[in-house]
């Protein structure tokens, strides 16, 4: 009688753990990033650009839960690449797979340009270019960059990450994604801001 | 390890006290009705607290997380479960009681018992009414404005307490914020904090056991396991019934509240009772030069006074033991009551349905799903390309016609036709595809009356397709039309 008791209450138990634990996995995700137009005069003053990152503003559209759908102000950092093979040698933890290929599934250097997070691989700050050191420096926890993203100072464990970029009629677009912090491999985490 | 456990906290003695109780009489199926109330008490805590997971109370997210809840089979499962469990909590609340009434066990020692059950109920259907607001959806809208207004009604402090509950002169986002802290908070509370008072003196009177002469001549049975389990079993058959109405009949979820439509509330079937009596009272009593407004008793006054007797009954109840034959005026009375409640339930069933049929019909969950958040306010009719449908039509008639042709299509004497029994409605589509996109004005004739107001061109407004539905819905679902259909192909393709 009282195994009998218990099995009830197990079955009841079980019925709502079900849905609960189902509704608090994580879905089946086959979201992609949507792409966001980036400005015309920042393309352009980045294509004047030899030695210095410039900052590319641009609208992220996105979705949350319920919400109807969202947007908010982004940057992410250019730096112009006129040696695509000098890059990739200087990128290593970039240039990974074999074969020399990159570990995201796009073209890392597009119309000569590379575009960056501006989230700190580390722990998810946002980093910023400083003249006087050459470097990307982040103010957490002081990780460093040089111009081509390299990592070579701080806690960090990767190099800068790069973001998909396209030309699509006549305007060149950028998809945003955050990669998990802290890890020496790029994950993807979300396509949201 | 248990000993361990016993030794530095004495829990595994509590449980074992808790567990302990003599049953007079032995265990038995009569008893199972107030555990089984608790039972569906910790379901509604269980799928409430991951409910609050997902939705969010305001006026810009309570019916948009809500419809995202409806979107997710999982937590469409839990706010299923919630939404019978609620069902039966307040049925078993009922019957625990009304077996208590019966079996004359709220006699002394026991009548603070029988006053905190009572209680108990009230703060059950509280929660009830609090909880039907949160989904903001059009039926939770105009049912609570009801009851906020009803709560205005009472003497003196009426206005200032609606006031209070709809946090402002009218319902909007601070009302889903209090009915939310009340739902969630002070009402699980109160409820959680009686629930513990009622068991602290079941436990300190001990059962009543059943009716005999002398009690002491009952042999005690136990509770663990015997009546545990037999509560269990009855709890189990109540979680199978929940579990299979969610599946088959889960909630409706209706358009997003929209305080200009017109909208017929339909209340909770633990309310029809009350909603029956008011709708049967007429709206004043003349005695002599008397005028008495009956609003105010049929829905304070009259409850309030049944309430109080109600909580009396211990001390109402004058008669010395509890056989049925000593209480048999009681009893007769209860059985007077009971009936009197489920007819008033049943007369405020059909008036509902009555008006109801008269109202424009809500559109299908899966349409008011679909639509994204943003124009869910305005659903542009079913699916497009296909057929039109007087469903789809609904919504576009009691958006844009009610206003002057009226939510029943009855018109305004002078100034607009009447849509009902209007044979030129009924009569060659073209034509009234043609009023319908191009508009009409100076004076017309129907039935004999003559209108001279103005029908505006709602071509360019309404797309084709919902000119065709609105058209279909109105041949053939107002008043007593069963005119042909109108596809949007017609519409489209109609020439001057």
């Amino acid at each position: 009688m009282a195994n009998a008791t218990l099995t009830i209450g197990g079955i009841v138990g079980l019925t709502l753990a079900v849905p609960i634990v189902g509704s608090l996995l994580p879905p089946k995700s086959s979201a992609t990033g949507s792409w966001s137009p980036l400005s015309a005069q920042e393309l352009d003053a980045l294509a004047k650009a030899t030695a210095k990152p410039v900052k590319l503003t641009f609208t992220l559209k996105f979705t949350d839960g319920y919400l109807p759908e969202q947007s908010a102000d982004e940057y992410c950092w250019g730096i112009r690449v006129d040696n695509n093979a000098k890059f990739a040698a200087a990128r290593p933890d970039i240039f990974n797979q074999p074969g020399g290929k990159a570990d995201v599934p796009y073209d890392v250097v597009n119309m000569n340009f590379v575009l960056f997070s501006p989230i700190c691989p580390h722990l998810g700050c946002y980093y910023s270019w400083h003249d006087e050191q050459n470097r990307f420096m982040c103010p957490c926890h002081g990780s460093q960059y040089t111009f081509d993203g390299t990592h070579v100072a701080g806690p960090a464990p990767r190099g800068l990450d790069p973001l998909p970029m396209r030309g699509q009629s006549g305007n060149a677009q950028v998809m945003w994604i955050v990669y998990q912090s802290n890890t020496p491999s790029r994950i993807v985490v979300s396509y949201q801001a | 390890m248990l000993n361990w456990i016993e030794q530095r906290t004495g829990f595994v003695s509590l449980a074992k006290d808790f567990l302990t109780e003599d049953v007079p009489g032995g265990a038995s199926y009569w008893y199972v009705f107030g555990s089984a109330t608790l039972f569906t008490m910790i379901i509604q805590i269980v799928t409430g607290i991951f409910l609050t997971f997902f939705y969010a109370p305001s006026a810009a997210t309570a019916w948009e997380s809500t419809r995202a809840i409806y979107l997710n089979p999982y937590t469409h499962f839990l706010i299923a479960v919630h939404y019978w469990g609620a069902s039966a909590m307040i049925a078993l609340v009922f019957l625990h009681l009304l077996q208590v009434l019966i079996f004359g066990a709220y006699k002394a020692p026991r009548e603070l018992q029988w006053v905190v059950g009572v209680l108990l109920l009230l703060v059950t259907l509280v929660l009830g009414l609090t909880g039907y607001l949160l989904p903001w959806d059009m039926d939770a809208y105009f049912a609570s404005q009801v009851s906020l207004n009803i709560v205005g009604l009472a003497p003196i402090a009426g206005p200032l307490m609606q006031h209070i509950a709809q946090g402002g002169g009218s319902m909007g986002t601070a009302t889903i914020n209090r009915f939310f802290g009340l739902h969630v908070w002070l009402m699980p509370a109160v409820l959680v904090a009686l629930v513990g008072a009622h068991l602290a003196i079941f436990r300190h009177n001990g059962s009543a056991g059943p009716v005999v002469d002398d009690p002491r001549t009952l042999r005690p049975g136990r509770f663990w396991p015997d009546q545990f389990f037999m509560d269990g079993a009855f709890s189990l058959v109540i979680f199978i019934i929940i579990c299979f109405l969610s599946f088959v009949a889960p909630p409706y979820l209706d358009q997003k509240a929209d305080p200009t439509k017109f909208f017929v509330p339909y209340p909770a079937w633990y309310f029809l009772s009350l909603f029956g009596l008011l709708a049967l009272v007429p709206p004043e009593l003349h005695l002599g030069p008397l005028t008495i407004g009956t609003e105010l008793i049929a829905t304070i006054v009259g409850p309030t006074l049944f309430l109080v007797v109600v909580l009396l009954i211990p001390w109402l109840d004058r008669s010395k033991g509890r056989s049925f034959a000593s209480r048999s005026g009681l009893l007769w009375i209860t059985t007077v009551v009971i009936v009197g409640i489920i007819a008033l339930t049943a007369y405020g069933q059909i008036t509902t349905m009555i008006k109801q049929a008269a109202a424009p019909a809500s559109p299908p969950e899966s349409s008011v799903l679909a639509a994204a958040p943003a124009e869910a306010a305005t659903l542009p009719g079913t699916a497009a390309g296909g057929s039109a449908t007087s469903g789809a039509g609904a919504p576009v008639f009691a958006n844009n016609c009610s206003s002057c042709h009226g939510a029943q299509g009855q018109g305004v004497p002078g100034a607009f036709p009447p849509l009902a029994n209007n044979p030129v409605v009924t009569g060659d589509p073209n034509k009234v595809i043609g009023i319908v996109t191009g508009g009409l004005h100076g004076t017309i004739s129907v039935n004999g009356q003559s209108y001279n107001g103005m029908m505006p061109a709602w071509k360019g407004t309404l797309t084709s397709k919902q000119i065709a539905d609105v058209i279909t819905y109105v041949r053939g679902s107002l008043g007593n039309n069963k005119a042909s259909a109108v596809t949007e192909a017609q519409v489209a393709g109609y020439k001057p």
